[in-house]
């Protein structure tokens, strides 16, 4: 996610050119807005800054899933949502794809959709603090004895920021659907296989 | 809405969304683990397996009292089980995580109305496959899934196949646990009472 200048950053790919301007004005007072007619001109203006890909499946030219692979080669920071005609599979998540919006596409459905993908991203950071604090909690309990730990200051630090870890991450994504599961247990992999990166 | 469990010591009551971790040697907290996933009436069973085949834990569960038509199993072993009337879906490595995730949303998708027994036995084999950071996120995405389902989750772990340091790390997931073996089951942590 784009630090510190406040608003998210959202590119809009997408070949009809009034649906560009429709998705705009929708987006426009809560996010930073990028715009691309089709998938060359989306890798251009590809960069960290941008938090959400709004991705249409069928262009001309580059498809949505050219587009996709190709991004996910120079990134995989930024979240991407397919806007398809037809409703498809949880497959397309393993394709690497984060969410999906069917055509015609609502606008509370489209914020919805964009929210729910920055709320995931924080997400995923929490949920790695979770993991190293819980590494060193269980490193410590298996190390020292139980009346140690209890007059430990920093034991009980540990143990406060855990739990104010398990209720941040609880208030992120209050309602976990099936497609968000999978798409989190595909980063959690993919993270996993590029080495394991180092605890933070 | 709550389930309730027959099997670890005395009868207990779950909350809707908690997950349990049932730790101790591996055919005891499959035992438990069979005890605590047999759906009552109107409810259903996703078991995902790693150390059983599918026809054995089809029959385990059909022995405590379900019905076919409430059973899933996403078999992650080198079996092909065909179970006749039960979905199997088949994974060739219990540390193919977003295959299983993947399998579970299917079954879960099949229908969506009913409460939902989740049990996963066993997590010692999967880490095997995966790293324990791994192992740790994908619990924690996966219990959060179960909290959101109003689910139950059943998972099994075999503490002397890893070190303390594991154990602890993988027990931080479970809002409870259930020690077998030794003395006496005991039942610890939130989300039940008896």
């Amino acid at each position: 996610m784009s630090e510190g200048d406040g608003k998210p950053t959202v590119l809009v790919v997408e070949d009809e050119r009034a649906l560009i301007e429709l998705y705009v004005r929708w987006l426009e007072d809560d996010y930073e807005v990028l715009t691309a007619e089709g998938g060359e001109a989306a890798l251009e203006q590809l960069d960290d800054s941008v938090d959400v890909v709004l991705l249409d499946r069928l262009m001309p030219g580059m498809s949505g899933d050219e587009v996709l692979a190709e991004l996910r080669e120079r990134t995989t920071e930024c979240k991407v949502a397919m806007v398809t005609a037809v409703e498809p599979d949880f497959d397309v998540i393993t394709m690497g794809f984060d969410d999906y919006l069917t055509k015609p596409v609502e606008r509370d459905e489209l914020l919805k959709t964009v929210q729910r993908l920055l709320s995931r991203s924080d997400f995923a950071d929490l949920e790695q603090e979770l993991y190293s604090l819980s590494a060193k909690q269980a490193a410590l309990r298996s190390s020292k004895p139980d009346e140690e730990l209890a007059e430990s200051e920093e034991y009980a630090d540990l143990e406060s920021r855990l739990s104010e870890l398990r209720s941040e991450l609880d208030a992120t994504l209050p309602e976990m659907e099936s497609d968000e599961f999978v798409a989190m247990v595909r980063d959690i992999e993919g993270e996993s296989d590029e080495g394991g990166g180092e605890d933070r | 809405m709550s389930y309730r469990v027959d099997g670890f010591g005395e009868l207990a009551t779950f909350d809707a969304g908690t997950s349990v971790l049932v730790s101790g040697p591996s055919p005891e907290t499959n035992e438990r683990l069979f005890d605590a996933v047999t759906p009552a009436s109107g409810e259903r069973a996703i078991v995902i397996t790693t150390n059983t085949d599918a026809e054995t834990v089809v029959e385990e569960l059909l022995d405590r009292g379900a019905t076919r038509e409430q059973l899933g199993v996403i078999e992650c072993t080198n079996h092909d089980s065909d179970v006749e009337g039960v979905p199997v879906k088949q994974l060739s490595s219990p540390g193919d995580l977003t295959g299983i995730s993947l399998e579970f949303a299917k079954l879960l998708d099949e229908d969506d109305t009913k409460p939902v027994r989740v049990g996963f036995a066993t997590v010692s084999t999967a880490l095997m496959y995966a790293e324990l950071r791994t192992m740790f996120r994908f619990l924690h995405v996966f219990t959060a899934r179960i909290r959101s389902g109003d689910m139950l989750g059943v998972f099994t772990m075999n503490p002397s196949m890893h070190d303390d340091k594991a154990h602890n790390t993988i027990r931080a997931v479970f809002d409870s646990e259930v020690s077998v073996g030794r003395e006496e089951l005991t039942l610890r942590g939130s989300g039940f009472s008896q």
